[in-house]
C-alpha cells in the first residue's frame, strides 16, 4: 500500500489526535522500566522504545481478566459476561518481533472455536508498529526470518529515517482508514526514504547475533527428546517461570473463581508450564513431575510443537527470556546445543 | 459475545444423584433452557466441564449415551476441590455445563464389528456411553457382539451395578465378566485383577475393537495380555486424562507432544500413543 513521511513534531500531533479519539496504549517509562500503558500525553510516549519488560500481548491476552461474574438469587443463577469496551484501541509502538508474536497468538486463540475475549480485543485494536532503532545483546529475531524494520502484522508502520522524519507505511485498509482522517499531518514520500530504511536495516542486522541458525532445528528436535541434556540443563533451572511470563508467544492460562456463596467472578490468569501444579492431576499423578520434563516441554513447545501444530515458529527471538532468566538459561544456547548434539 | 463464547457455561440443574460407590456419584443433569438440551450432541468418549460457581470448574467424561436426549450423566469421584463441592450438592442444585469437547471412540469404524470393553473402577464411565450407544435399539443392528470385562477393588467399588448385573447381561449378544480384587464373603463371582482375568477369558481379536479405561497400571498390563492374545495396537483404544482448563486448545496444559488431549484426544489408539512422548 502507500507510504508517507511524517515529521517528529507532527507525529506528536498525530498521537494527540489518536488520544483524543481512541484509547491509546503505548510504551512509556515507569520507574525506569519500559511498559505499555494507557497514555494521555503524547510527550510520555517513547517513540523509539526498545524492548518492553512485558510484551504488548497483554492488550489481547491480559495477565488477569474476568471472564464473567455469577450471581445466585434464590433458585436463580445468572452469569454476566465481561464485555469489551466499544471504543477502539490503538496499540502504538510495537516492534517487529512482538508484531510476529501476534500472529503466533492468533493461531492459538482464533482457531475454532475462537476465544471470544481475545478475538474481541484483537478486532478492536489498530496496531502501529515501529522499527527498531537499536539492538540489544539478546536480540535474535533474524533467526526466525524477522527484519527489525518490517511491519508485518501492523496496520501502520513507522521507521525513524533520521533528520526528525519517519517513514509511515500504511499496511492494511484499516490503517489507511485511520490515517485518512489526519491527512494534513503527512508529507508525500520522498526519494531516499526507502533507501534510508534499507540502510537502517543493514546496520541493525549487523549488530544482531547471527550465530543462531534454525534451518535444521525441527528435524534435530525430533530426535533429541530422550537425551540427558534436558536433565543437565534443568539442574540450574529454578522453575520460577519468568521466561514464560515475559514471553510474547506464551499463551497458557489458568481459570479460577474469586468469590464464595452468592456472587463472584470467574477469571483467568497467565500460567506457566514450568510450575509443578500446572499438569498435576487431582489424583496426585503428574505427567511432567520432574523439572527436566517441564523445561524440555517448554523448549519443545517453542522450537518444535508450535510449528508442528500451527505451522508458525513458537519463538520470535525477542530475547526477553534470555535477558531475565536468573540462572542464565539461554534459548540460543539450547538451539545451538540441540543442533550440535545430533 | 453470547452464544459465540465457548468459555461461558450453560446453566443446568442436577435432577438426580445416584450413589455408585463410597466415593463415586452419578449426577443426572438437565439444561435449564430446553433449547440447549435439544441442541446438545455428544459422541461416545467426549468430555465436558462442570462448574460449581464460587469453587471452580473441572473436566469430566460424559457417562450417558448420546442416544439419551433427556439428560446428561457424569460420574464423579470425590477427590479434589470441585469434585467435593459436586458431592455436597443436592438434587435441584444449579451448576454450569460447557462442552462437549474432544474426539470420540471411532463408533463409525466400529460398525459391523464386535466390541471388547475393559474397565477398572470409575474407568467404566467413559466407556459406558459407547456401550449404551451400541445397545440402543436404533443402533443395535449396526454392531456385533459386545463383551465387557470389568473389575473393581471391592464389590462396593463397582459402578453401574444395575446395568452390570441386570441390563447388559440380559441383552442378546452381550457378555459381561466381572471381577473384584480381593475375595469377599458375599461375592460369588470371580476374584482377581483385570489383566489376569482377560488372560483367562481369552477374547479373540478377529473383527473386534477394544476400548480400555482404568488405572494406568491396569491398562499397561491389560495391553500386554491383549498383545499376547493377538490383538494389534490399532485395534486397542483408550482415553487419556490430562489436566485441562479450557477444553478448546488454548490454555496449553493438556499437551502430549504437539497434541492437545482436549482437541486431538482424549481417545487415542495404541499406535498413536506409541508415537507420542510418554508424558501422560
Amino acid at each position: 500500500m502507500d507510504s508517507k513521511i511524517i515529521k517528529k513534531d507532527k507525529l506528536l500531533s498525530l498521537l494527540e489526535r489518536f488520544i483524543a479519539g481512541y484509547h491509546v496504549l503505548a510504551p512509556v517509562r515507569e520507574d525506569g522500566m519500559l511498559v505499555y500503558r494507557p497514555v494521555g500525553i503524547p510527550g510520555d510516549v517513547e517513540l523509539n522504545p526498545g524492548r518492553s519488560v512485558l510484551p504488548p500481548k497483554g492488550r489481547f491476552f491480559p495477565q488477569t481478566e474476568i471472564l464473567y461474574s455469577y450471581r445466585i438469587e434464590g433458585e436463580k443463577l445468572t452469569l454476566e459476561e465481561y464485555v469489551e469496551e466499544a471504543r477502539q484501541v490503538i496499540l502504538f509502538g510495537v516492534h517487529p518481533c512482538d508484531l510476529r508474536s501476534f500472529a503466533v497468538l492468533d493461531a492459538v486463540f482464533t482457531e475454532e472455536p475462537r476465544d471470544a475475549y481475545f478475538t474481541a480485543r484483537r478486532n478492536n485494536t489498530i496496531i502501529v508498529g515501529v522499527s527498531c532503532s537499536s539492538v540489544l545483546p539478546e536480540c535474535f529475531c533474524t533467526a526466525f526470518g524477522i527484519s527489525p524494520v518490517e511491519g508485518n502484522g501492523a496496520d501502520i508502520h513507522l521507521t525513524d529515517i533520521g533528520a526528525g522524519a519517519y517513514l509511515v507505511e500504511v499496511l492494511t485498509p484499516r490503517g489507511k482508514e485511520l490515517l485518512q482522517k489526519f491527512d494534513s499531518l503527512f508529507e508525500d514520500n520522498v526519494a531516499g526514504a526507502e533507501e534510508a530504511k534499507r540502510a537502517k536495516e543493514a546496520s541493525l542486522i549487523k549488530k544482531i547475533s547471527l550465530s543462531v541458525k534454525v534451518n535444521d532445528l525441527h528435524e534435530k528436535m525430533a530426535s533429541i527428546f530422550e537425551n540427558p541434556y534436558w536433565e543437565k540443563i534443568s539442574r540450574r533451572c529454578l522453575g520460577c517461570g519468568v521466561c514464560t511470563y515475559v514471553c510474547p508467544t506464551c499463551h497458557c492460562f489458568d481459570i479460577m473463581d474469586d468469590g464464595a456463596g452468592k456472587a463472584g467472578e470467574r477469571f483467568r490468569c497467565w500460567d506457566s508450564c514450568l510450575f509443578r501444579e500446572y499438569t498435576l492431576h487431582t489424583s496426585g499423578h503428574n505427567p511432567r513431575h520432574a523439572l527436566a520434563q517441564r523445561l524440555r516441554n517448554r523448549f519443545f513447545h517453542k522450537l518444535s510443537y508450535n510449528n508442528q501444530r500451527y505451522n508458525i515458529e513458537g519463538c520470535v527471538g525477542c530475547g526477553r527470556c534470555v535477558a531475565l532468566c536468573p540462572v542464565n538459561i539461554d534459548i540460543r544456547e539450547v538451539i545451538g546445543a540441540v543442533r550440535g548434539l545430533v | 459475545m453470547g452464544a459465540s463464547n465457548p468459555l461461558l457455561p450453560k446453566i443446568a440443574t442436577v435432577v438426580d444423584i445416584v450413589r455408585e460407590t463410597g466415593d463415586v456419584n452419578t449426577f443426572r443433569v438437565v439444561f435449564d433452557d430446553p433449547e440447549e438440551m435439544a441442541a446438545w450432541n455428544h459422541r461416545p468418549g467426549q468430555v465436558a466441564f462442570l462448574s460449581v460457581f464460587g469453587v471452580g470448574e473441572a473436566t469430566f467424561c460424559l457417562s450417558s449415551s448420546p442416544t439419551c436426549r433427556d439428560w446428561l450423566e457424569f460420574s464423579v469421584r470425590r477427590a479434589g476441590k470441585v469434585t467435593t463441592a459436586l458431592h455436597e450438592l443436592e438434587a435441584g442444585a444449579k451448576i454450569g455445563v460447557r462442552g462437549p469437547y474432544g474426539n470420540s471412540f471411532p463408533y463409525e469404524a466400529m460398525r459391523a464389528k464386535h466390541l471388547l470393553v475393559i474397565g477398572g473402577g470409575i474407568g467404566l464411565a467413559p466407556l459406558r456411553p459407547l456401550v449404551n450407544f451400541m445397545l440402543a435399539p436404533e443402533n443395535r443392528k449396526d454392531y456385533g457382539k459386545v463383551e465387557i470385562i470389568y473389575g473393581g477393588r471391592t464389590y462396593n467399588d463397582l459402578c453401574y451395578k444395575e446395568e452390570l448385573f441386570r441390563t447388559w447381561p440380559e441383552t442378546p449378544d452381550v457378555a459381561v465378566w466381572t471381577t473384584i480384587d480381593v475375595a469377599e464373603e458375599a461375592w460369588q463371582g470371580h476374584v482377581g485383577f483385570v489383566p489376569a482375568y482377560v488372560e483367562e477369558v481369552k477374547p479373540t481379536p478377529e473383527d473386534k475393537f477394544v476400548v480400555i479405561c482404568g488405572p494406568p497400571i491396569m491398562i499397561k498390563f491389560t495391553v500386554k495380555a491383549l498383545e499376547n492374545l493377538g490383538f494389534r495396537a490399532d485395534q486397542i483404544y483408550t482415553t487419556l486424562e490430562m489436566r485441562m482448563k479450557c477444553g478448546i486448545g488454548k490454555c496449553g496444559r493438556c499437551n502430549v507432544g504437539a497434541r492437545f488431549v482436549c482437541r486431538d484426544g482424549p481417545v487415542f489408539n495404541l499406535t498413536e500413543l506409541y508415537q507420542l512422548p510418554q508424558e501422560y
